[in-house]
């Protein structure tokens, strides 16, 4: 279960480092006037200060006032089952790359859900790589990643 | 009147089958790709270009301009019916295009889209046709301090509209602005933000961003609200289509001023994304129903649609007149021009008059041709609506997915966009606005190096913003709409309200 | 739109043949990927499309090619994901100096080193542009004319920042001892625009991305940074055409060259005979009708350089943009 605070107390904390990584970050570049006009860190700096101070800010208020549970088990079940797959999907181009894997996240979506037969989630899922391939690789000249899978078998 | 002989002309020129054939291969394609997050005209175009070298120039520029349209009409689409903006310019279209979608009226939310951007196109090109020569020295008038003061005046009308709480607002909008800083500055050369990432030097990419915090932040918001898409209304759709367009004239209103407004920022630099941002945050300052944005307004449609499209089209005068493109699409058609032998510039009017008259009068049949076809679609496009939430899902992560890959095939995208759609969930889970981020990337960094070259040329004082008129009044104005939220909040504590409307 | 084959595009095929014939030793077996390190529509992207048209016109090669946009960081996007593809002989980068003047004044994550240079295809030429109604008629009034101003007075223009613009810029202070206020643009067109609208006073543009507003008589060349006058041609304003354009030694400005080539790499490590293949390529490109077409379009002078000669051509190049570099505290310690 999660509550509202560490919601918001993770959000500042993701903002802060950011802001944080920011401001260091931009130091590098030099920041203040010079010969050359205004430096490259400068305006990056600032920046990087208002998302620091504001991640505080938003830190205390939210550990201060949002103190409901927000997200129950179902909840969170729920963003389980979309999100695990999808970045599982995510995870596997770099290694059988672009078509194999939205094929099997189709497949394997379509048969979770047991609506309509396994075949009909088969041809789903190869009809889904085969349009991916006829719109971008054909049609627009884009190639997607063939992964370490297509690498090996040389397409 | 010298014009509209010429237009008569370029009527004849584009009124034929040959090119009215070209006009629907365009437009078809331009859908298309507009469609498809990730690829977007500009890619589309260049796609397109080679097939233009052995066609006459006239013919060449019809078939990529048309193809432009559609893209345009195509971008509004996922924008409105999954809350994916496919170009920058429809980021603002989701804003009340996708509550409605989603409220079970997605053919209103489409047709009134399409209705609107229709008329913001023709508002462009009526003013290309009628101000051709003079309207492209505006831009002249535009050096570092006034490009500034526009980028100002865009953020102005658009930032410090209440609802979300600000200091998560600020947050937002700083945040925006860094990711827009990360790679190669241009005033300095050098490299920033990258945070030890050598690929980071290319900079975060607009779509990438996009994709994961409206495409994928919004489908971890509706599994996890459990949100279903209510039913369609069993109405037959084609009638939902003309009584929508049948009642755009009572926005007539806000039609113009977003079209001004389009046409406006089209010819200075401002460019669509800013104007539809602006046309957005000014409609929903000044509309009577301004509580009901963000909540399927048909306003919050209107404004940003006729803006984006008035912006569009308009942007193709400073690109004839001058060879300053003002879009990415109108990049690569430059490209274009100068392989099919033309110098875009001031004397293309005159030495080329069939080339810019006959464009011309394609602009108005291929904005004609283009919203035949789009509104034709609207049934096709709302019917997604009604394929289930196990099936879309998955289809979305893939969209988004290749979407995020095929902007500059990397796979370092990708991961930037689950990234993003983490970031995007959190956000909207928490209120934190989405927009002011957005606007931030796409503007932001465009407005720092107006900042910084204005103060290379003043050697560091600030009194460059007021030196010229035009420059002072667009600073001014954009302090004017940033203060004025306070002001009235302030006018109406001391005023007694007349009625108190809940 | 069929054209009847000329006598010259004969003979070209038939050097093809002959060519082809002799160097089989590696052909590509799957599509061709050509990187062009600027975005839609620029100088570089021009240069790539061009050169893929010649070869799909032609079919110089039996794997289709697909030109790729990675503008990112001033090109180095397109440079460290060549770098990240090392022995991999499908992806061509298109790219200018900036390939090695680069990670001279920038912290980025390649070399040119980290490439494998095949050819140097094009030099454009550079030209010192001012306003139509500007009252100096020639470089030594408009040099005269910056003299007599403070220094950071007078605005010179250019496309990106430390790149060959701001350099050329700086060869011109020291030559003529004067100051200019470097502000940089995103691209040259955009620079243009500003000179157009007298936001700056001069800028240094290449032929093709000023030749719109010459013949609009928004600005007009004082002279051209090349060793002798650009070629003959059909006029480009009523009265004059790019050879009616004195060299900038000429007139008294002592550049005498200043020019961008338009390079062609390929990834690192790749072996020899990859290396070859390409180079013959584009020798066979540089051979077609449509390329002189190109040049002429676009102002830009015809140049081979391979191997040594280009190699040496980088030296030299990067002593000069090292020198600038240097004065100006460019330099970056990677």
């Amino acid at each position: 279960m999660v509550s509202g605070r560490s919601l918001e107390a993770a959000t500042a904390l993701i903002t802060g480092v950011f802001g944080a990584a920011v401001v260091v970050s931009s130091l590098d570049n030099g920041i203040g006037w010079s010969a050359a006009g205004v430096e490259s860190g400068t305006f990056p700096f600032i920046v990087g200060l208002v998302i620091l101070a504001g991640s505080v800010f938003n830190l205390v208020q939210g550990w201060l006032h949002a103190r409901v549970v927000v997200l129950g088990p179902a909840e969170l079940r729920r963003l389980a089952i979309l999100f695990v797959p999808a970045a599982i999907f995510v995870g596997v181009i770099p290694l059988i790359g672009m078509y194999p894997a939205s094929a099997f996240y189709v497949f394997g979506a379509l048969a979770w859900h047991k609506r309509g037969s396994l075949l009909l989630a088969a041809v789903a899922a190869i009809g889904a790589a085969v349009a991916l391939y006829l719109i971008f690789e054909l049609t627009f000249q884009v190639s997607l990643p063939r992964g370490a899978l297509g690498t090996l078998l040389g397409f | 009147m010298e014009n509209l002989e010429a237009l008569m002309h370029g009527f004849g020129i584009a009124l034929s089958g040959n090119h009215i054939f070209l006009m629907l291969i365009g437009v078809l394609l331009g859908i298309l790709v507009g469609v498809l997050p990730g690829l977007g005209a500009p890619n589309g175009v260049s796609l397109l270009l080679p097939l233009t070298f052995g066609m006459q120039p006239v013919s060449a520029i019809i078939l990529l301009s048309s193809m432009y349209w559609g893209a345009l009409f195509g971008g509004s689409v996922t924008s409105i019916l999954f809350n994916i903006p496919g170009e920058p310019s429809s980021v603002a279209t989701t804003f009340d295009g996708y509550p409605m979608a989603r409220d079970g009226r997605p053919s209103t939310a489409l047709a009134t889209a399409f209705g609107s951007a229709a008329f913001g196109a023709l508002a462009g090109v009526v003013l290309i046709t009628l101000s051709a020569s003079w309207v492209a020295q505006v831009a002249l008038a535009f050096g570092p301090p006034e490009y500034f003061a526009v980028y100002f005046l865009a953020f102005a009308s658009f930032v410090g509209m209440g609802g979300s709480p600000p200091v998560k607002t600020l947050v937002s909008l700083a945040i925006g602005f860094a990711l827009a800083a990360v790679g190669i500055d241009t005033v300095s050369g050098s490299v920033r933000l990258t945070m030890g990432i050598d690929e980071m030097v290319k900079g975060v990419s607009f779509v990438v961003a996009v994709m994961g915090l409206f495409g994928i932040g919004e489908l971890l918001i509706a599994v996890e609200e459990e949100f279903h898409v209510k039913a369609i209304s069993s109405k037959v759709e084609w009638r939902e289509v003309f009584r929508t367009l049948a009642g755009l004239p009572r926005y007539g209103w806000a039609l113009l001023r977003s079209a001004a407004i389009g046409c406006w920022m089209g010819i200075t630099p401002g460019g669509p994304t800013a104007a539809s941002f602006m046309s957005y945050g000014i409609a929903k300052r000044l509309s009577p129903r301004h509580a009901n944005f963000g909540k399927g307004e048909p306003e919050g449609i209107v404004a940003p649609e006729a803006a984006d499209h008035a912006a569009g089209t308009s942007a193709l005068l400073p690109m004839l007149s001058l060879g300053i493109p003002g879009s990415a699409t109108a990049a690569v058609m430059m490209g274009g021009l100068m392989i099919w032998g033309l110098n875009p510039g001031p004397m293309l009017f005159v030495e080329q008059k069939d080339f810019v008259w006959g464009l011309i009068a394609s602009m108005y049949l291929g904005n004609v041709v283009a919203v035949v076809l789009v509104l034709l679609t609207v049934p096709i496009f709302a019917a997604l609506m009604r394929v289930p939430f196990f099936i879309i899902a998955p289809v979305i992560v893939i969209i988004c997915t290749v979407g995020a890959y095929s902007v500059s095939n990397s796979y370092l995208d990708v991961m930037l966009m689950m990234g993003f759609g983490v970031l995007g969930y959190l956000f909207k889970k928490l209120h934190y606005p989405l927009a002011p981020l957005v606007l931030a990337i796409v503007i932001g960094d465009k407005a720092e190096d107006a900042f910084r070259q204005s103060m290379l040329m003043s050697k560091g004082s600030l009194g460059i913003f007021f030196a010229k008129p035009l420059v002072t009044t667009l600073i001014l104005l954009g302090a004017a709409l940033l203060l004025m939220p306070t002001i009235w909040r302030t006018i109406g504590r001391m005023m007694p309200r007349p009625e108190a409307r809940p | 739109m069929s054209r009847k084959p000329t006598f010259a595009a004969i003979a070209f095929g038939l050097a093809i043949g002959f060519a082809g014939a002799a160097h089989a030793a590696w052909q590509p077996a799957k599509p061709i990927e050509f990187i062009a390190t600027a975005g839609p529509g620029g100088g570089t992207d021009n240069f790539a499309r061009a050169v893929q048209n010649i070869i799909t016109k032609y079919k110089l090669v039996d794997q289709p090619i697909v030109v790729v946009n990675k503008a990112g960081g001033s090109g180095a996007e397109g440079y460290t994901y060549a770098k990240a593809m090392a022995a991999d002989p499908y992806k061509v980068v298109f790219g200018t100096s900036n390939a090695w003047s680069q990670p001279l004044v920038s912290k980025v994550a390649y070399n040119y080193t980290d490439l494998t240079p095949i050819a140097a295809m094009v030099q454009d030429e550079f030209l010192l542009w001012v306003k139509q109604d500007a009252p100096y008629q020639n470089v030594q009034d408009f040099l005269k004319a910056v003299a007599a101003k403070g220094p950071g007075d007078f605005k010179m223009g250019g496309a990106q920042s430390k790149d060959t613009d701001e350099t050329l810029t700086r060869l011109i202070d020291k030559a003529a001892k004067v100051k200019f206020v470097y502000i940089p643009f995103k691209s040259g067109a955009e620079a243009a625009v500003q000179l157009a609208g007298g936001h700056i006073d001069a800028h240094v543009n290449n032929p093709s991305e000023s030749i719109g507003q010459w013949k609009g008589s928004t600005q007009r060349p004082l002279c051209a940074f090349s060793p002798q006058r650009l070629p003959d041609g059909p006029k480009v304003t009523a009265t004059q055409n790019w050879h009616d354009i004195p060299t900038c030694v000429e007139s008294g400005l002592a550049i005498p060259q200043f020019q961008q080539p338009r390079t062609v790499w390929l990834p690192g490590k790749v072996t020899a005979d990859q290396a070859a293949f390409y180079v013959d390529l584009m020798k066979k490109v540089q051979a077609t009708p449509e390329w002189k077409e190109y040049i002429e379009r676009t102002s830009q002078t015809d140049t081979f350089l391979t191997g040594d000669s280009f190699s040496k051509f980088i030296k030299e190049d990067i002593e000069r943009t090292r020198k600038v570099a240097v004065d100006e505290g460019w330099l970056i310690s990677n």
